[in-house]
C-alpha cells in the first residue's frame, strides 16, 4: 500500500510537471504583488467568466485524458478505480502546481450530482454523463431550490406529470442555482404525488439543460455578481428513462446530494479565500497597516487564528475517519457550520484592521479588495442549508433531541 | 509507542469504569472538603491497578513507554469525572518536567517512585500575580557555601502543594531562572491550603526559607525547559478540559431529552435544540485539537507547539462554555449546590485562568506562529 501511494504521487507529479507550473511558495507572501482578490462568489464580467470556464474545462479534460479526473470513479464508468486515499494525495500533490480554477465544474457537479448519478441513474445514463462530467463537456447544476422551498426543500412544487406516452412534462420554477448558465445538465427535484406526505411525493430527473422550455435567468445577488440563476421549467418534456430512483422515491436521491454538499461546502479547499484564512496572510495585513501591537486587535486575532486552525484539525480527523471507510455523516454539518462562520469573523476582524480603507476604494492593493469576501459573507449562512437547519440536523440527529412538534399547518401535508 | 485506536478504546473504557465507581459525584463532594483532597487508597489502586501514573513514563524510569497521545485518554475521563487525585500535578506538571528537564540523574532519582504510585510531586512556577512566566519569578536560589542549594520566596497557585512529596520550583539564579527539586520534608519550607474557586483542585501557597535543594538540569535552563512543559501541560490540561466538556453536553442532552415544560420535552424547543448544537460544535472542536495536538507531540512533529496554544484556547473556550450553558439547560436546578454543574463551572473557570489566561494563550500562540 505504501509503495502504491509513492508510486502515484510520483506519477501525479510527472503529469504534473509536464502540464502545470509549480506554485510559487506560500509563505513567501509578499504585501502588495500579484492578485488581491478575496472572492468567494465570482463576480466577473462575461467575457472574462466565459474565459475562466474555458480554462476550467481545458484543465479538467487533461487531467481527465491523464487519469486524474476521476480518480475514485469505476473504471467502467471512464473513472480510475482508485481510493479516497489517492485522491486526497492527489490534491495535495496539485496544490504545489498553478492549475486553473475547476470549481465551477467541481464543487457542484462533480462533488454533489456525479455521486448522486452513480448511486442512483441507469446504466444508460451512467455511460451517457458521468464521462462527459468527469472530462469537462458537461458541467451539472442542482435544480433543487425554488421560491417556496429553500432549506425545507421537501416542499417543492415544480410539477412532474406523466404522459401517455410515459415521458414526463415538467412546470415550475427553481431558484439560486448556481452554475446553470453553464450547464448542460440539471438535477431536479419536483412533486410528483401532491397527495402524498411531503416527502414521499417526490421524484427526481436528470434534465439535459438544451430541452426545450427550460430558460436559465442570472439572478444577481448582493455581491453584485451573478453566480445564481432562476430557472424556469415551461412544458420541459423529459423521458422517463431520464428518472433517478423510484417514482416519488425523490427524497432519498435529494439525500445523497445533501451528504455531498455538506461534505463539499464544509471543506476549506484553495482559492482566493484560503487567504483569508492564513496566518502569513493576515498578520501581513496588519503589519501593512501599522496595526501590528495594536493589543486588541492581536487577542482577536489569536482567537480567530484559534478557530481557524482547530477547525483544520477537526477536518484532519474526518479525513482521517473517511480513509478507514466511516461514510461521511451529519458531523459535516459541524464543518460547514464552522467554515461558515470563520469566514465570516475573518472578513470582520479584517474590516476593523483596514478600518475606513474598506469603505471606499482608494486603489491601494488588498484593501479595498475585501469587500469581496465581506459581501459574501452573509450568504455563508444561508447556503447548502440555513445554520438554523444545520443546528436542528445536529441536535436531532447526532444528538438525539426530539424533533419540534408538527404544527396544524403542517400536519395538513405530512399526516 | 502509541497504542492502536482498539487500544486507546479499552484504555479509555477501563478507565471510565474505574472512575464510574472510584470517583461518583457523592464521591468527589466527599473529598472536596476534606484534607487531603483525595483519597490515597484509590490513587493506590489507580496507580497500581491501572498503572495510570506509569503509563507515559519511559520505560527506562518504570514506565510503559506510551506518550501524550495514551495520556490524553486518561486526563479526558479524569477531567470527566473531576476525579479528585494528584495526577495532574504529578503526572503531567511534575512528570513531564523532570523529562523536558534532560537531567537523567534527576529523572532516575524520581521518575520510578512516580510511575510506582509511591511519590506525588507538584510544580511550583507562579507567584502572587499567578503567571507562569519564567522571567517573572522573583523567589530566589543561592548555594549554600558547602556545593548544595538553598531557595528562599514563595509561591502560590501550587497544584496539590500540601500533599506533594517531592516539590519542582522555579527559582532565579544569577544565571537566570532555574529548576530545582524539593523534598517536602525540607526545614524551612511551609505549605499551606487556599481557599480555590474550583474545590476539586487543590492549591497551595507554599513559603521558601532558606530550604535545602537539589539542581535539576542545567543552571539557567529553566525558561527553556518551562516553554516545553507549558507546551505539554496545555495539551494535558485540554484533554481534560475536552473530557470536562463532553460530560456537560452529554449531561445538558440529557435533560433535554427527558425534561418536560409546556407539554413538551424542552429539547424540542429550537433555542434549547440549538444551544446544544452550540455546545456540541464547541466540544468537537476541543476534542479535535487537543487530541491532534496530543498525536504531534508524540511523533515529535515540529507543528506541535502552535498545536498546543490552539488545544489551549480551543478547549478553555469550550469548556467554559459547556458549562455555562449546561447550567442554562437546567434552569433553576442547574443553579443550587446539590446539582453538579456548578462543579463542573468551577473547574471550566479555573482551568481556563490555570496557565496565565486568554491574554496570555493568545500571545503565546501568535508568538509560535511567528507573528
Amino acid at each position: 500500500m505504501e509503495q502504491d501511494m509513492q508510486d502515484f504521487a510520483d506519477e501525479a507529479r510527472r503529469f504534473l510537471n509536464a502540464h502545470a507550473t509549480k506554485a510559487p511558495d506560500r509563505a513567501a507572501l509578499t504585501w502588495g504583488v500579484g492578485d488581491d482578490s478575496t472572492a468567494y462568489f465570482s463576480s466577473l464580467p462575461p467575457e472574462q467568466e466565459h474565459e475562466q470556464v474555458r480554462r476550467a474545462r481545458e484543465w479538467q479534460r487533461i487531467r481527465y485524458e491523464n487519469g486524474f479526473g476521476w480518480i475514485t470513479g469505476p473504471v467502467e464508468y471512464g473513472g480510475r478505480g482508485l481510493t479516497f486515499v489517492h485522491d486526497l494525495l492527489y490534491d495535495a500533490v496539485e496544490s504545489e502546481y498553478e492549475v486553473a480554477d475547476t470549481g465551477v465544474i467541481g464543487v457542484v457537479g462533480l462533488g454533489m450530482i456525479g455521486p448522486t448519478i452513480l448511486a442512483h441513474a441507469q446504466p444508460h445514463l451512467k455511460d451517457r454523463w458521468l464521462p462527459a462530467m468527469y472530462r469537462g463537456d458537461a458541467i451539472a447544476c442542482q435544480l433543487f431550490s425554488e421560491p417556496g422551498a429553500g432549506s425545507d426543500l421537501a416542499s417543492v412544487s415544480t410539477r412532474a406529470v406523466r404522459q401517455d406516452d410515459g415521458d414526463w412534462l415538467l412546470n415550475g420554477q427553481k431558484v439560486w442555482t448556481s452554475v446553470a448558465q453553464h450547464s448542460g445538465i440539471g438535477l431536479a427535484l419536483t412533486r410528483t404525488d401532491p397527495d402524498a406526505p411531503k416527502h414521499r411525493g417526490i421524484t427526481a430527473f436528470l434534465v439535459p439543460m438544451d430541452t426545450p422550455g427550460v430558460e436559465v435567468r442570472p439572478l444577481r445577488q448582493m455581491t453584485g455578481g451573478t453566480d445564481f440563476n432562476e430557472v424556469f421549467l415551461t412544458d420541459v418534456r423529459i423521458p422517463d428513462d431520464h428518472r433517478l430512483g423510484e417514482v416519488d422515491g425523490g427524497w432519498t436521491v435529494a439525500l445523497t446530494t445533501l451528504m455531498n454538499e455538506r461534505a463539499t461546502v464544509g471543506s476549506e479547499g484553495a482559492g482566493p479565500v484560503a487567504a483569508a484564512l492564513s496566518p502569513d496572510h493576515l498578520s501581513a495585513l496588519m503589519r501593512a497597516t501599522w496595526t501590528w501591537d495594536d493589543r486588541a486587535l492581536r487577542a482577536r486575532l489569536a482567537e480567530l487564528l484559534v478557530d481557524v486552525l482547530a477547525t483544520r484539525h477537526l477536518n484532519a480527523r474526518a479525513l482521517q475517519g473517511l480513509r478507514a471507510g466511516v461514510a461521511p455523516g451529519p458531523e459535516m454539518s459541524v464543518s460547514k457550520l464552522l467554515h461558515g462562520q470563520n469566514l465570516t469573523r475573518a472578513a470582520h476582524f479584517v474590516s476593523e484592521v483596514l478600518g475606513p480603507r474598506i469603505i471606499a476604494d482608494t486603489g491601494q492593493w488588498g484593501t479595498y479588495a475585501w469587500t469581496e469576501l465581506l459581501l459574501a459573507t452573509p450568504a455563508l449562512r444561508i447556503l447548502g442549508g440555513t445554520e438554523e437547519i444545520m443546528k436542528n440536523i445536529l441536535a436531532e440527529r447526532v444528538l438525539g433531541l426530539p424533533r419540534e412538534p408538527v404544527t396544524t399547518a403542517a400536519k395538513e401535508v405530512r399526516p | 509507542m502509541t497504542a492502536e485506536e482498539h487500544e486507546l478504546r479499552e484504555l479509555r473504557s477501563s478507565v471510565r469504569e474505574f472512575l464510574e465507581t472510584k470517583s461518583s459525584e457523592e464521591a468527589v463532594r466527599k473529598l472536596m472538603e476534606s484534607e487531603p483532597r483525595f483519597d490515597p487508597a484509590v490513587w493506590a489502586q489507580a496507580c497500581g491497578q491501572l498503572r495510570l501514573a506509569a503509563l507515559a513514563l519511559p520505560e527506562e524510569y518504570g514506565g510503559d513507554g506510551f506518550g501524550m497521545v495514551e495520556l490524553g485518554v486518561v486526563l479526558e475521563e479524569t477531567g470527566r469525572a473531576l476525579f479528585c487525585s494528584p495526577f495532574f500535578a504529578t503526572v503531567v506538571l511534575a512528570a513531564q518536567t523532570l523529562l523536558a528537564s534532560g537531567d537523567a540523574r534527576a529523572c532516575a532519582r524520581h521518575l520510578p517512585g512516580i510511575a510506582a504510585g509511591r511519590t506525588t510531586a507538584a510544580l511550583a512556577v507562579a507567584e502572587d500575580d499567578g503567571s507562569w512566566d519564567p522571567a517573572l519569578v522573583s523567589a530566589r536560589a543561592l548555594p549554600d557555601g558547602d556545593g548544595g542549594w538553598t531557595v528562599r520566596g514563595r509561591k502560590s497557585f501550587v497544584v496539590d502543594g500540601t500533599t506533594a512529596d517531592l516539590v519542582l520550583v522555579v527559582a532565579r539564579t544569577v544565571a537566570g531562572p532555574s529548576l530545582f527539586a524539593v523534598d517536602r520534608e525540607a526545614t524551612g519550607l511551609t505549605a499551606e491550603p487556599m481557599d480555590t474557586l474550583d474545590a476539586t483542585r487543590a492549591m497551595a501557597r507554599l513559603t521558601f526559607d532558606a530550604v535545602p535543594a537539589t539542581p535539576v538540569g542545567a543552571d539557567g535552563a529553566g525558561g527553556r525547559v518551562m516553554a516545553k512543559v507549558l507546551d505539554i501541560a496545555s495539551v494535558g490540561l485540554a484533554a481534560e478540559q475536552a473530557g470536562g466538556a463532553r460530560r456537560c453536553l452529554d449531561t445538558s442532552t440529557e435533560y433535554a431529552r427527558t425534561r418536560h415544560q409546556f407539554g413538551r420535552p424542552i429539547g424540542s424547543f429550537q433555542a434549547v435544540k440549538h444551544k446544544c448544537a452550540d455546545m456540541l460544535v464547541q466540544v468537537e472542536l476541543a476534542e479535535a485539537s487537543s487530541r491532534e495536538a496530543a498525536r504531534l507531540a508524540a511523533e515529535h512533529d515540529p507543528a506541535f507547539p502552535v498545536a498546543a496554544a490552539v488545544a489551549h484556547a480551543c478547549a478553555s473556550r469550550a469548556y467554559l462554555y459547556a458549562a455555562t450553558e449546561n447550567i442554562q439547560v437546567h434552569g433553576g436546578i442547574g443553579f443550587t449546590w446539590e446539582h453538579p454543574a456548578h462543579l463542573y463551572f468551577r473547574r471550566a473557570k479555573s482551568s481556563q485562568l490555570l496557565l496565565g489566561g486568554p491574554a496570555v494563550y493568545h500571545e503565546r500562540l501568535l508568538d509560535r506562529l511567528g507573528i
